[in-house]
């Protein structure tokens, strides 16, 4: 569903300074229905990785393939590529000037692909499947963190995307609201969604994920099942980033 | 009648003279109204346009162009620019009052533009990240996200350019336009007068000034509230 071939992307770092090379030639290949949890230290590249995907961040070389469609190809209407990938971000971005229901409905009604009404039924089902019916109308300063970033994913989801980017979803989380926003996330693994989700939650990886990546300056350094991967490191980096985090 | 009572008198009731201080507020509300119009209509375009870059990071013909624009109006003393439109630029055009609107309109779009690209710079790069996730356009994204959100950081600034505005205009006496600061200046020169005409007109800017600052206040209120539901 999506391929990845040869990605690289450097940061210009000013006029003197050299430029900063955050990926470093990655190949990976992604089937429908996967759910592929990236892991690895801060700074290794996996939050760039994830936002070339959708072309938040314009690669440096390399193609990527979505359902058989270069993206990276110069003419590519991206807009409309993106209305098929949800994202969701590590602060949210709840539109802070419109109300729960704006939020949802606003991207659907204005792309033209659904009615207002229509928008508004879906919104209200999703809201409802994350038990948030009852913030329908109101602003999202008024919300927790938790509840925020189930509205978040919910907003997505009112796109009906074939695919979702998760760019650390919990780590701005308070730990207590952690749980809630796991649970939409596994419930959405559990419906088929194909997945790509950047996270320090290792529970989450091993549960959820098929398929573990682990990343390090700037490639992917280690691949495996989750079990492989956890229970049977090969890389000296990955056996040392482990024993810190578990 | 005391003295007092005299000179007050002579300042502003003999001849119907208050009749001049209104007329001449009326030009300089005007005056005034009409530019903060045109500045913030263009000064809005200019302030988009200083945020327009390529993909490479290189600033867009646009950017260079409104980035000029600014430079020279605000490199030079709006007086200069008033005459330079006056005798040059309109010289044959006598609507005096349309020829100053127009001229400190294209002066205040200068310092519009940088309040509008500051209030824009200052939303959270996340929301237009969000947005353009969903597959909205930078352009529909700017519209329905970016613009009303920066529209609450832009109004204290913009109202501090309006008063400034307000009061700059009594520079129109320069190419013989009657506001209120030069109807006041005729009236001292004819009573041989100048307390009570120039204190009295410092009273009105500063009225009207105040009440504007009030409203402005109000309307901030107003905007806050909304983030607050």
């Amino acid at each position: 569903m999506i391929s990845v071939k040869g990605l690289v992307k450097d940061f210009d770092n000013g006029k003197h300074r050299p430029p900063v090379h955050v990926l470093k030639g990655i190949d990976y290949e992604i089937s429908a229905g996967e759910k592929i949890v990236i892991i690895g230290p801060s700074g290794s590249g996996k939050s760039t990785f994830l936002r070339c995907l959708n072309l938040l961040e314009r690669p440096t070389a390399g193609q990527i393939f979505f359902d058989g469609e270069e993206i990276t190809a110069s003419g590519v209407e991206i807009d409309r590529i993106r209305t098929r990938m949800g994202m969701v971000f590590q602060n949210f971005n709840l539109f802070v000037n419109l109300n729960i229901m704006d939020n949802l409905t606003l991207a659907p009604v204005k792309l033209g692909l659904l009615s207002k009404e229509e928008a508004a039924e879906r919104a209200r089902a999703l809201l409802k499947r994350v038990n948030l019916l009852d913030k329908a109308d109101v602003y999202p300063s008024s919300l927790s963190g938790g509840q925020k970033q189930r509205i978040a994913i919910v907003r997505s989801l009112c796109m009906k995307p074939e695919v979702m980017l998760f760019d650390e979803p919990t780590s701005a989380l308070d730990p207590e609201m952690v749980g809630e926003v796991l649970d939409v996330m596994k419930r959405l693994a559990e419906d088929g969604m194909t997945m790509v989700v950047v996270t320090h939650e290792m529970g989450f990886a091993r549960e959820v994920g098929t398929k573990v990546l682990f990343m390090d300056e700037g490639k992917i350094i280690e691949e495996n099942t989750p079990e492989g991967l956890f229970d049977n490191p090969q890389a000296p980096r990955l056996q040392d980033f482990l024993s810190k985090v578990l | 009648m005391g003295e007092l009572e005299q000179k007050f008198a002579a300042a502003f009731l003999t001849e119907g003279r208050w009749i001049l201080y209104f007329k001449g507020l009326g030009v300089t509300l005007g005056i005034a109204v009409l530019a903060a119009i045109l500045g913030v209509i263009f000064g809005t375009v200019l302030g988009i346009m200083k945020l327009s870059f390529r993909e490479d990071g290189k600033k867009t013909l646009w950017n260079i162009l409104a980035t000029a624009y600014v430079d020279v109006i605000r490199g030079t003393p709006s007086v200069l620019q008033l005459l330079i439109m006056w005798f040059i630029v309109f010289a044959t055009w006598n609507n005096g009052v349309a020829v100053a609107s127009i001229s400190f309109g294209l002066n205040s779009a200068a310092y519009v533009s940088e309040i509008v690209r500051g209030g824009i710079l200052a939303v959270d790069v996340g929301q237009m990240e969000a947005g353009r996730s969903l597959g909205l356009s930078k352009a529909m994204t700017m519209r329905y996200i970016i613009l009303p959100q920066a529209l609450k950081n832009m109004v204290p600034p913009l109202g501090n350019e309006f008063i400034t505005l307000l009061k700059e205009t009594a520079i129109v006496g320069y190419v013989s336009l009657t506001d209120l600061t030069r109807a006041a200046n005729q009236i001292a020169s004819r009573t041989y007068e100048a307390f009570m005409p120039l204190i009295g007109t410092a009273v009105i800017y500063f009225v009207v000034i105040k009440i504007l600052t009030l409203l402005l206040g109000v309307l901030e209120r107003r905007l806050r509230e909304s983030d607050q539901r």
